[in-house]
């Protein structure tokens, strides 16, 4: 009888236990997400109304000001606002030069961080610590800096350009081409990448590569077979992070790139302010946020399953 | 025991209570008092002794306000304090406007006093400014009356001009009409340039006036005047122009630069012969010396390059209209146009020439700045922005 008082009362007591964490683990994470979901959540429930002619309430002062404003028609809105996008000849060739730079510059980084963490990971020594070192130096450089670097040095009576003007050659220009657009993105991404994937070789166990090497691997196998499968969340992570921040970015673009067509971030910009199409923006600023919401649900899978490998779910 | 050390603790008044007691209270309460007066006092004087300035423009203008004008005007009344808040290229002009009409409507404090930014006519057009007279502005009895009407309540202060820069190293005589220089774009292939509309104001009065040329005078001052989107139509064959000068301009492939301070540049180390800029801005540069000497500015014709007055605004809503008056009304004096003029803007005036120092006023000769033609109305700007960039860029 006391036993089983005794057990049950020890059970009550890890219950409630249990119940005060998960209490502790609410009231932990209430403010954050209390606070996204006030100053992130309810903007973009506003400016998603807006987009679909909502022009009363807290859209009102707005719709005043704002040229090209389109009204619903519907109970549940219009999609005038969209189809003004998607109907405008410069949307197309945005968002395909969006996606074309996107797409190459996180490729180019991730090509460039894996080289640079398989070379500190099995070589190893000190020029790969310098390497390393050397190659986190874009994070301390502002990009608004070294946007206007970049432009001094590819411009038309940039360096390249006067280097090679001495030899004879006519280096072209390629500020105000997607080219310049694609430097800039690799330059001020790589660091980040470099961190994330480097650091996650270095958390693969030198016995596994040495076990390999003893059964006579060459390093190509060890690559593919071990390294960059173990190292696949922290890859997936910077990806993820170096397409979303790509996709959304504006100082590289704007300095680098051409005036039309441009990237989606600059677009959005100059419908907002430029033009003076408040609604049109929004429109495009939902089409980006419904891009990079793709790419986060990846980035979301891989900490899922990562958290699941090791037992944390 | 050391015996100084020893009566040290005697007599140190620290080691008695009661007494650290009452030290701790009195100062407590000094403290305290401070407080209260210290919250209380400024706040009275906040009232009406700082007057909020709000600047939507480039750094020369930023310049003029925080290293000139504000300073001249505090050594002028001691009283007044100003407090100069930036916002660079009038990123932000929408959502101050936001701003501004939302004060208005909801009766509140808007927290500026005086605007100066392309905005300003914009809250006038809406009937959010307080209306000059002279009665209370003495000094506008001084400002043209024309140019005065045209800001809808907001007081004309200064004005400048978009010019065509050109290296007369290269250039003996510049081209004194549009068509003019338009054969000489094509004539000279990458020799000339302009900034994209939608980056600074001299690309877009270039573009302005070359749409303005297949318009008839009816048109354009209904552009000027109000919002017309039935008008707009008639841009086709400006923009097609402008289309065809892609294979001419600088960068050849329909790329332009992105503001106003990058047409500069590009005059200044010499990739381009010709360029438009802004009178200050160019004035300014001249001054500085980051622009070479030899590269010299003109005004077009048929149609000229358009210009105009900066306005500042007093917002409806404001709640310094006072001190906002007595610095609106000196910056039409002579004294403080003075400074406008000679100081590093370069900047027109917009009180008679005679009323001002003969040596600043001595760099006009050649440009007439009593007659400068219009941009459009904000609303037709932005659309003619819009419509650039979808006709012309890499097409």
């Amino acid at each position: 009888m006391i036993s089983v008082l005794r057990k049950k009362s020890g059970e009550g007591s890890r219950t409630s236990n249990g119940a005060r964490t998960s209490l502790l683990g609410l009231a932990l994470s209430f403010p954050p997400l209390l606070l996204v979901l006030i100053f992130v959540g309810i903007p973009i429930l506003i400016g998603l109304t807006f987009s679909f002619g909502f022009t009363h309430g807290p859209n009102r002062v707005i719709s005043l000001i704002g040229q090209q404003i389109h009204v619903k028609n519907h109970w549940w809105g219009t999609f005038a606002a969209y189809s003004d996008v998607i109907h405008d000849s410069r949307f197309l060739g945005d968002l395909g030069l969006t996606i074309f730079v996107t797409a190459l510059s996180t490729f180019l980084v991730i090509v460039m961080a894996l080289a640079i963490s398989i070379y500190q990971r099995l070589i190893g020594g000190k020029r790969a610590s310098i390497l390393v070192t050397l190659s986190i130096i874009p994070l301390f450089v502002p990009v608004v800096i070294s946007a206007w670097a970049i432009h001094t040095f590819y411009g038309g009576d940039g360096f390249m350009r006067s280097i090679f003007s001495h030899i004879g050659i006519n280096f072209p220009t390629l500020t105000s081409t997607p080219s310049a657009i694609v430097i800039g993105s690799v330059w001020t991404a790589l660091p980040f990448s470099i961190l994330m994937i480097s650091s996650g070789m270095q958390a693969i166990p030198d016995v596994l590569i040495e076990a390999a090497r003893d059964c006579g691997a060459p390093s190509q196998k060890i690559i593919t077979n071990i390294l960059i499968p173990l190292a696949k969340t922290p890859i997936i992570i910077a990806m993820s992070f170096t397409a979303i921040g790509i996709l959304g970015s504006f100082t590289i673009p704007l300095f680098l790139g051409p005036n039309q067509p441009t990237m989606l971030g600059v677009e959005i910009s100059n419908f907002f302010s430029s033009y003076n199409r408040p609604q049109q923006s929004l429109v495009m600023a939902f089409i980006v946020f419904v891009a990079a919401s793709g790419i986060a649900v990846s980035y979301v899978w891989s900490n899922v399953k990562s958290a699941r490998e090791s037992g944390r779910i | 025991m050391h015996p100084v050390s020893g009566r040290l603790i005697n007599i140190n008044p620290w080691r008695i209570p009661l007494f650290k007691k009452k030290i701790k209270l009195s100062l407590a309460l000094v403290a305290a008092a401070a407080l209260a007066l210290g919250v209380a006092a400024p706040a009275s004087q906040a009232v009406s002794q700082t007057i909020q300035v709000y600047i939507s423009a480039d750094t020369n203008i930023q310049d003029l306000w925080v290293k000139t004008l504000a300073p001249a005007f505090s050594a002028a009344y001691p009283d007044y304090k100003v407090n100069v808040t930036f916002d660079l290229h009038g990123t932000h002009d929408a959502q101050e406007t936001a701003k501004i009409t939302a004060a208005a409507v909801l009766h509140k404090n808007p927290g500026v006093d005086l605007i100066d930014g392309g905005f300003v006519t914009t809250l006038g057009a809406a009937g959010l400014l307080y209306h000059p007279n002279p009665g209370l502005l003495p000094n506008i009895a001084n400002v043209n009356r024309a140019v005065l009407k045209a800001g809808l309540g907001g007081i004309p202060y200064r004005a400048s001009s978009v010019l065509l820069a050109y290296n007369s190293a290269n250039i003996a005589t510049p081209p004194a009409t549009l068509d003019d220089l338009l054969t000489w774009i094509k004539a000279h292939p990458g020799k000339f340039t302009y900034n994209a509309p939608s980056g600074g104001g001299s690309g877009y009065s270039f573009v302005q006036t070359v749409v303005d040329k297949y318009l008839t005078d009816a048109d354009r001052t209904t552009l000027v005047q109000t919002a017309a989107p039935a008008l707009e139509s008639k841009w086709a064959q400006g923009l097609e122009t402008l289309r065809q000068l892609n294979k001419y301009t600088y960068g050849q492939n329909g790329t332009y630069p992105a503001n106003n301070a990058e047409t500069l540049k590009d005059l200044a180390t010499g990739l381009v012969d010709m360029g438009t800029v802004w009178s200050d801005q160019f004035a300014s540069a001249l001054k500085a010396g980051t622009m070479p000497a030899n590269i010299k500015v003109t005004q077009i014709a048929n149609p000229s390059l358009t210009g105009g007055a900066s306005y500042l605004g007093i917002p409806n809503s404001s709640t310094n209209k006072v001190g906002a008056r007595l610095l609106a009304n000196w910056v039409l004096s002579p004294a403080a146009q003075n400074l406008i003029v000679s100081g590093t803007l370069n900047g027109f005036p917009v009180i008679p020439l005679s009323m001002l120092d003969p040596k600043a006023t001595a760099a006009f000769t050649g440009v007439d700045i009593q007659h400068l033609r219009a941009g459009y109305l904000s609303a037709n700007a932005n659309d003619l922005k819009s419509a650039w960039a979808t006709a012309v860029p890499g097409k």
